[in-house]
């Protein structure tokens, strides 16, 4: 699985966004920083058709008649709006003539040099390559969105690490010319295929969810330590007010006997008053003091509800690429020593089978690279035990 | 993490549907359009300063750790960054660049830029200088107030104090800048205070030592950047902090989460590298008639304080002139005289008008150009700075040198920026004797240069080290030699012998001296009021010198102190890499 966002440079920007209107039959002209752009009526496309005048970069105190182009400008945005609409289905090839031979690991990290490499293609096979936008939201931090790209081989359902890797290269260029193909996967395989690798896909991106999950998870907390602390200061003031309600009671009944008629009749209606009075606190506090001991389960439960991560997972574009399978054929040499090692291959794909020592039977790997190729081929701890 | 229950994750997997909706017929180039446009949708909105290539190379040599800290405060930490460089690594010019990026992208559009007092003017140079950004600074006679500019460099305690706190409140900023950031380590005071509750949208805080006293005070600036990034402050203390207080735990994790919003370079790490200084104190003395002035230039300035303490910043003015040159005092003495006709102490005034006409040869004028024919002589392309504070001073010294045939440059404050730039490419081309006044250390560079004469001195450490900064700079490749000259038994000589030598100020980098001084000031000193006082308030000449040493004694404390602090801090972080995330 690969990272397949880019930057969005400014360079970036002009690049494709020239590129595309043409694609579409606009005319584009570039005089320096400014650019005059017509989209023809006829052309199909959601820009707003007409003459455009547009100014590379941000520029102050810009003519009303001019647009900006730049990253965050709404016209380059509406231009990946349309593009990234257009057609998210396709398909390509992937020939070993256009691209480097992929090295494994287990021999990039040997000590034993790879003098030369010979691929022969018996036949053709397909796989699929998947970007996903994985959008992970949270109230307690911006939507994070993540896109992530897998390759998947059509007919074993099996992931093919590098593929992804090979087709994000040859789509980076700024000149990238992709051949054509007719995509032959029927839309049910599609939704298999895309089904297949959505667990490698969530698996792969775990790390980062974890730590956005935590990150909520430590919000949820601090807000809700803030309610208990909230709570606690209520409590507090409750405990206050009725100590003086309590007080006002005492002196109430001190007084009531020493009084005339109409001032008893006043001091026996606010005794009456405050014992309500504090009847109502006594009961607020009570309740208050209940909801600590059970430990605010409402409150948890509304909280952590509302700081949960929701992830979304959308497939956004699928591309068919037919690549070749045969042997790879690395020649190693050792000292004096040569010898020429078959495995399976694909082109963009690289090594298909694992290859083991012929000493301990381990499958070669980045951690244990081949050690030594006199007997056999040995892994690094064989050789050197 | 385990003190607090996890939240829920709701993952939902939407079906390919928009992909398989769309007709496949289209073709490979409208699908690689296609991808190539999820792509950049996916991408962050800019990966380039795009403002750095307005940037004048010959105002600001911006270095790879400085536009990596500019890059990630911006578009990795949300525009939220606590910037902890170590100290001389040039967090200042980090933050330079970030607003003019903000400036660029107008995302800027009310700046306040909260510094210790020292600091406020020297920020606003730098800023206007490197970066062409215009700040009013609550020092400048046209500050009218927080809610009458857009840009402002401002003291934090001015901002804090009654008088403006409501004003500064009120408003919503769209940046923040904190220097010395470790001023709000404590949340029980003013300072913490209003900056948790001023309204900002992006924030950077600079310090070289987020710890001063314990690990809270990292919790409390951090939390102050991005509440909740620590959760709880007990939280906090249970999974991070030793029980003993001095050491970190769990490391790992508060690396993780420290990463989200601190960035520290380390001078191992970087390229800053700067070449040898050479400093050479010439003390002369002074001849009787300099000698008799000075005295009654003293005796007057002490007289007249002890009556009127409000006259104290022209008072200091001229106890700076008498060692300056008697041109520089004779025009002070002069205004006094006639700006203040009901002035009582005008007989003093006059005999001093007498002392300065009796002056025949400045000591100091004699001894430069035995300064700048030795450097010329023993050093390739000998250009040499001449420094000083008055611009009386400066045509004196310019004149006298031209008369010996120099090749000679003036710089002032009073010439226009095309003026100034023409100045230091003249002096560049031709060679010769710069003679400047201070108007030229805050800003023009002149690397080309690595001779320079303090003709008198700034009692302000700041001011002598921003003097050198103009030569002594990244893009120097020579030996820098910097000659002081002071009259024996005056204001000079002890502000030289007794405190800037006794602590080596001048091999100190400005980080360093910043840190030094705005420790003095958080005790509530200014450094020149402090001077001043103990020269006109000492009973004797023994007094005096004692009183230099407890100043010096209490420098040399602030200066361990901020020793201290920089060696426990790198302690604390050593280990960290605080570098962006692989991931």
């Amino acid at each position: 699985m690969t990272d397949a966002a880019v930057p969005v440079t400014q360079s970036a920007v002009e690049n494709f966004t020239a590129r595309y209107l043409r694609s579409l039959g606009c005319q584009v002209e570039i005089r320096d920083n400014e650019w005059q752009v017509t989209i023809p009526e006829g052309v199909e496309t959601d820009l707003p058709k007409g003459e455009h005048a547009l100014v590379c970069g941000t520029a102050e105190d810009l003519d009303e008649s001019y647009e900006q182009l730049h990253p965050e400008s709404s016209f380059f945005q509406s231009v990946l709006d349309d593009a990234s609409d257009r057609a998210p289905l396709g398909g390509t090839r992937i020939d070993a003539t256009g691209t480097d031979i992929i090295v494994p690991d287990w021999l990039q990290e040997s000590p034993i040099p790879v003098s030369d490499i010979d691929f022969t293609p018996y036949y053709d096979r397909s796989a699929l390559v998947v970007l996903f936008r994985v959008s992970v939201e949270t109230v307690s931090e911006y939507q994070q969105e993540f896109l992530r790209s897998i390759g998947v081989d059509v007919r074993s359902k099996e992931i093919l690490p590098h593929i992804d890797e090979t087709f994000l290269t040859l789509t980076q260029s700024e000149t990238a010319i992709v051949p054509s193909r007719d995509i032959a996967v029927k839309p049910e395989q599609v939704e298999q295929l895309v089904d297949a690798s959505r667990k490698t896909l969530l698996s792969d991106i775990q790390p980062q969810i974890d730590k956005i999950h935590q990150g909520a998870s430590r919000a949820a907390d601090a807000e809700l330590e803030e309610y208990r602390q909230l709570q606690r200061q209520r409590e507090e003031e409750l405990e206050t007010k009725i100590t003086h309600l309590r007080s006002r009671i005492d002196d109430l009944n001190k007084s009531i006997d020493d009084k005339n008629q109409t001032e008893r009749v006043e001091a026996l209606k606010e005794r009456r008053e405050c014992k309500s009075k504090l009847q109502e606190v006594e009961t607020d506090l009570n309740e208050l003091r209940r909801r600590r001991e059970q430990g605010y389960p409402d409150q948890q439960r509304e909280i952590r509800d509302r700081h949960g991560l929701e992830v979304v997972v959308t497939p956004v574009t699928v591309t068919e690429i037919e690549y070749e399978r045969g042997d790879a054929a690395f020649e190693l040499t050792d000292c004096d020593l040569t010898r020429i090692l078959t495995v399976g291959y694909g082109s963009g794909v690289g090594v298909t089978e694992a290859v083991d020592c012929d000493g301990c039977g381990r499958s070669l790997s980045g951690e244990n690279p081949l050690g030594a190729i006199a007997n056999g081929v040995r892994c690094t701890v064989c050789r050197d035990s | 993490m385990s003190d607090f229950d996890l939240v829920d994750i709701e993952v939902t997997h939407e079906p390919p549907d928009n992909v398989l909706s769309v007709d496949p017929d289209e073709t490979s180039e409208e699908h690689l359009h296609t991808v190539q446009a999820v792509r950049l949708k996916a991408g962050q909105p800019d990966s380039e300063l795009r403002s750095l290539k307005q940037l004048d190379e010959n105002s600001v040599k911006m270095l790879e750790h400085q536009v990596d800290a500019a890059y990630r405060a911006l578009f990795e930490m949300d525009g939220k960054a606590l910037l902890s460089d170590e100290v001389g690594l040039g967090k200042t010019i980090e933050v330079g660049m970030i607003l003019k990026e903000m400036h660029f992208r107008e995302t800027n559009d009310s700046v306040l830029i909260l510094t210790p007092a020292q600091l406020a003017k020297q920020w606003q140079a730098e800023l206007r200088e490197k970066f062409g950004l215009e700040f009013v600074c609550n020092y400048d006679d046209e500050f009218r107030g927080f809610d009458s500019h857009d840009y402002i460099i401002a003291s934090i305690d001015t901002a804090k104090s009654d008088r403006y706190r409501q004003a500064v409140l009120r408003r919503d900023w769209d940046v923040l800048v904190l220097d010395e950031a470790h001023y709000v380590k404590n949340e029980e005071t003013d300072r913490y205070e209003l900056i948790d509750h001023l309204s900002y949208n992006y924030a950077f805080f600079l310090t070289a030592t987020p710890i001063q006293n314990e690990l809270t005070d990292l919790y409390n600036i951090v939390s102050l950047l991005r509440p909740g990034l620590f959760g709880t402050r007990d939280v906090f203390h249970q999974y991070f902090v030793n029980s003993d207080q001095e050491t970190l735990v769990n490391r790992n994790e508060l690396q993780d989460r420290l990463n989200k919003v601190m960035i520290r370079n380390r001078r191992e790490d970087t390229d800053v590298d700067f070449t040898d200084r050479r400093v050479d104190t010439r003390k002369f003395e002074p001849s009787p008639a300099e000698r008799e002035l000075y005295q009654a230039v003293s005796d007057y300035v002490k007289g007249a304080y002890s009556q009127d303490q409000g006259q104290k910043l022209v008072l200091m003015l001229l106890q700076k002139e008498v060692v300056s040159s008697p041109e520089a005092l004779e025009t002070t003495i002069r205004k006094r005289l006639d700006d203040q006709s009901e002035l009582t102490q005008t007989e003093e005034l006059e005999s001093i008008l007498d002392l300065i006409n009796n002056i025949d040869t400045v000591t100091k004028q004699e001894r430069l150009l035995d300064i700048v024919e030795e450097a010329r002589e023993n050093v390739e392309k000998g250009r040499v700075i001449v420094f000083t504070q008055f611009r009386a001073t400066q045509r004196r010294v310019a004149e006298r040198l031209v008369s010996e045939g120099y090749t000679v440059h003036s710089f002032h404050g009073g010439h226009s920026s095309q003026e100034k730039e023409e100045i230091i490419k003249n002096f560049e081309e031709q060679g010769g004797i710069l003679v400047s006044t201070d108007a030229m250390s805050e800003g023009r560079n002149a690397q080309f240069c690595n001779i320079l004469v303090n003709w008198d001195l700034p009692w302000n450490p700041m001011r002598v080290e921003q003097r050198i900064g103009r030569i002594h700079r990244i893009g120097q490749n020579r030996q820098v030699y910097v000659f002081n000259m002071a009259l024996t038994d005056t204001v000079e000589e002890y502000v030289l012998e007794r405190l800037f030598h006794k602590i080596d100020i001048f091999q100190q980098s400005i980080g360093e001296l910043s840190e030094i001084l705005t420790r003095l000031e958080e005790s509530g000193k200014s450094f020149e009021d402090e001077i001043f006082e103990r020269l006109v308030n000492a009973d004797s000449e023994v007094d005096l010198e004692n009183d230099f040493d407890a100043m010096a004694v209490d420098l040399q404390e602030q200066r361990d102190l901020a020793e201290k602090l920089e060696e426990f801090n790198s302690g604390v972080f050593e280990g960290f890499d605080l570098g962006a995330s692989d991931d």
